[in-house]
């Protein structure tokens, strides 16, 4: 089955309306937590570092970290939500093991996770949206346009944090995906300060990770300054898709395919 | 294949690496009947059920399952099979009717459908009331029972399960038993691994003895019990020598010898008690009674602990 065509077989909408029948249990608790959090560090780098500077032509810390928090917001619900759920899912609740008796292919339930980090993430990130407008940091209709980039923004990030889930041997092994490729991506991802002061090299990695597209993308939309350039932000996280979709596909067929 | 077959394997294997599960095995299960995988843990049992319910896939040899072959054929066989596997995969974030109701969907069921469906099974499994119960709150019974109504959602033509009782309590037990009898008198094809013989006897039509990977020996229990055993066992706990002079021998089919106790397998155990008291020998202390499956098991994959 090829990946794209995982995303529109029923089976994997199926998978993801499981994953939503299971949040809406907890579905409070979730909000309070994935919009708390992030929320508490805008507002503390918002007006308590930026009571002490500017960014320059970047603006006030206020918003600048704004439109940033947005693009955060998305990856975190996406990152934790697929490598613990998956993990949990895969290992030990054997839902996915359930899955594969009815004729549900490993291709549809990974589809049923990246579609469900979507809803996620605009979810969680519409919210965060609301918060910055209500504070007159959303300065065009366009920012409506950030939640389709969100939405593939947690599929994106969804990718190798399923990936991880499904090869671990033990949940404490994910500590080193959030410890060493996450939480960098997301210090040097152009969300709490601008990229341009770094060395070459440190802004030409920061280029390569998904989060510094997808931060450009929503900062452009959310103040009005949208051009061609952010539609190959957008271009980018859709190549980056293309690109790795097939890992947690083939971890988990390794693990439930027959 | 014939349509009076609903799953055949010839020379089927599994390995895990190095390690040989399942090895070059062959059997036929007929329509309508109820089959058993009757072995020990690590005999190859599960391995050969996740082959049939297209878990794993096989390494060599060929099975069908409902004329179709399991190999490029998986979608298909899962949609006209229920399986209960070993673990209950119970979703444990959903209810037990959400449960139901999502399970049935990976099947294209439609949802009124389903529900009437999962209803009814709910109904008859004596689960009625339980809709919104999380499965942390059913018991072990009704855990099991809940899985085999989940298998019984799609109607399947074959019913899978790996070990339907183990852990369960005697009630529990008995129940699931009479379950799977009114399930086969309905015509459902039933295949189904365990290591108890009781149960065994009871619910299957034909058995298959496995060990070590193998099909050590295959038929109806009565078959079996003949043919590896005999109608009695007399069981000498004393130490009491039995001489094989001929007179005994003729009543004795097959003498077995575990520890201090020595099993005389015969047709009838009074006449064998008779001819014994006539030679002098009353065994002080000894039990008279049918051989049963247990004996068949023992007598071809050996009394001693295989670990």
């Amino acid at each position: 089955m090829n990946p794209a065509e995982a995303f529109i077989r029923p089976n994997s909408w199926r998978v993801c309306r499981r994953n939503l029948l299971a949040w809406q249990k907890y579905a409070w608790s979730s909000v309070t937590i994935n919009i708390i959090e992030p929320l508490v560090y805008f507002l503390a780098f918002g007006y308590g570092l930026g009571a002490y500077f500017t960014y320059g032509v970047h603006g006030s810390l206020l918003q600048y970290i704004g439109p940033g928090m947005l693009g955060l917001t998305a990856v975190n619900s996406a990152t934790f939500d697929a490598a613990w759920g998956g993990y949990e899912r895969l290992t030990n609740n054997g839902v996915y093991e359930s899955m594969v008796t009815a004729p549900v292919a490993p291709e549809e339930i990974a589809a049923g996770e990246y579609l469900w980090q979507a809803f996620r993430a605009v979810l969680y990130g519409s919210i965060f949206l609301c918060v910055i407008a209500s504070l007159g940091l959303v300065h065009s209709w366009l920012a409506l346009l950030c939640l389709p980039v969100l939405a593939l923004t947690g599929v994106l990030f969804a990718i190798p944090a399923l990936y991880m889930a499904f090869i671990v041997k033990t949940p404490e092994h994910l500590f080193y995906y959030f410890a060493l490729i996450a939480t960098p991506m997301v210090m040097f991802g152009g969300v709490f300060f601008p990229l341009d002061k770094l060395p070459r090299w440190a802004f030409d990695i920061a280029w390569c990770t998904p989060l510094y597209h997808a931060v450009n993308a929503c900062r452009a939309l959310v103040t009005g300054a949208a051009s061609w350039s952010t539609l190959g932000e957008t271009g980018w996280l859709i190549a980056a898709i293309a690109v790795l979709v097939w890992l947690p596909h083939a971890a988990l067929r390794r693990k439930l395919g027959n | 294949m014939s349509l009076n077959v609903a799953v055949a394997a010839s020379e089927l294997t599994k390995r895990y690496g190095p390690v040989e599960a399942v090895r070059g095995i062959e059997f036929s299960i007929r329509r309508q009947e109820c089959f058993g995988f009757l072995g020990v843990n690590g005999a190859g049992k599960t391995t050969t059920m996740k082959m049939v319910y297209c878990r794993i896939a096989k390494t060599s040899g060929s099975l069908h399952v409902l004329g179709l072959d399991a190999s490029g054929h998986a979608g298909d066989i899962k949609r006209r099979i229920g399986v209960v596997a070993q673990q209950n995969a119970l979703d444990p974030e959903l209810t037990v009717i959400e449960n139901l109701m999502t399970y049935a969907g990976f099947f294209d069921i439609a949802r009124d459908a389903a529900r009437a469906k999962a209803d009814a099974l709910l109904r008859s499994l004596s689960l009625d009331g339980k809709h919104d119960a999380r499965i942390k709150d059913l018991s072990g019974g009704m855990q099991r029972r809940l899985v085999i109504a989940k298998a019984l959602l799609n109607d399947p033509e074959l019913l899978v399960l790996d070990e339907p009782t183990t852990g369960l309590d005697p009630q529990a037990r008995l129940m699931v038993w009479e379950m799977l009898s009114s399930l086969r008198a309905r015509g459902l094809t039933l295949v189904l691994t365990t290591h108890d013989m009781d149960e065994a006897a009871r619910l299957c039509d034909r058995l298959a003895i496995m060990d070590e990977g193998r099909i050590f020996a295959e038929g109806t229990p009565h078959d079996l019990i003949a043919q590896y055993a005999a109608r009695d066992v007399l069981e000498l706990a004393g130490g009491d020598i039995i001489p094989d002079d001929g007179g005994l021998e003729a009543l004795i089919v097959r003498r077995e010898h575990h520890g201090a106790t020595t099993y005389l397998y015969n047709e009838d155990n009074r006449a064998l008690l008779r001819a014994l008291a006539a030679r002098g020998i009353d065994p002080a202390r000894h039990v008279a009674r049918p051989a049963t499956l247990e004996d068949v098991f023992l007598n071809i994959t050996g009394r001693d602990l295989a670990e």
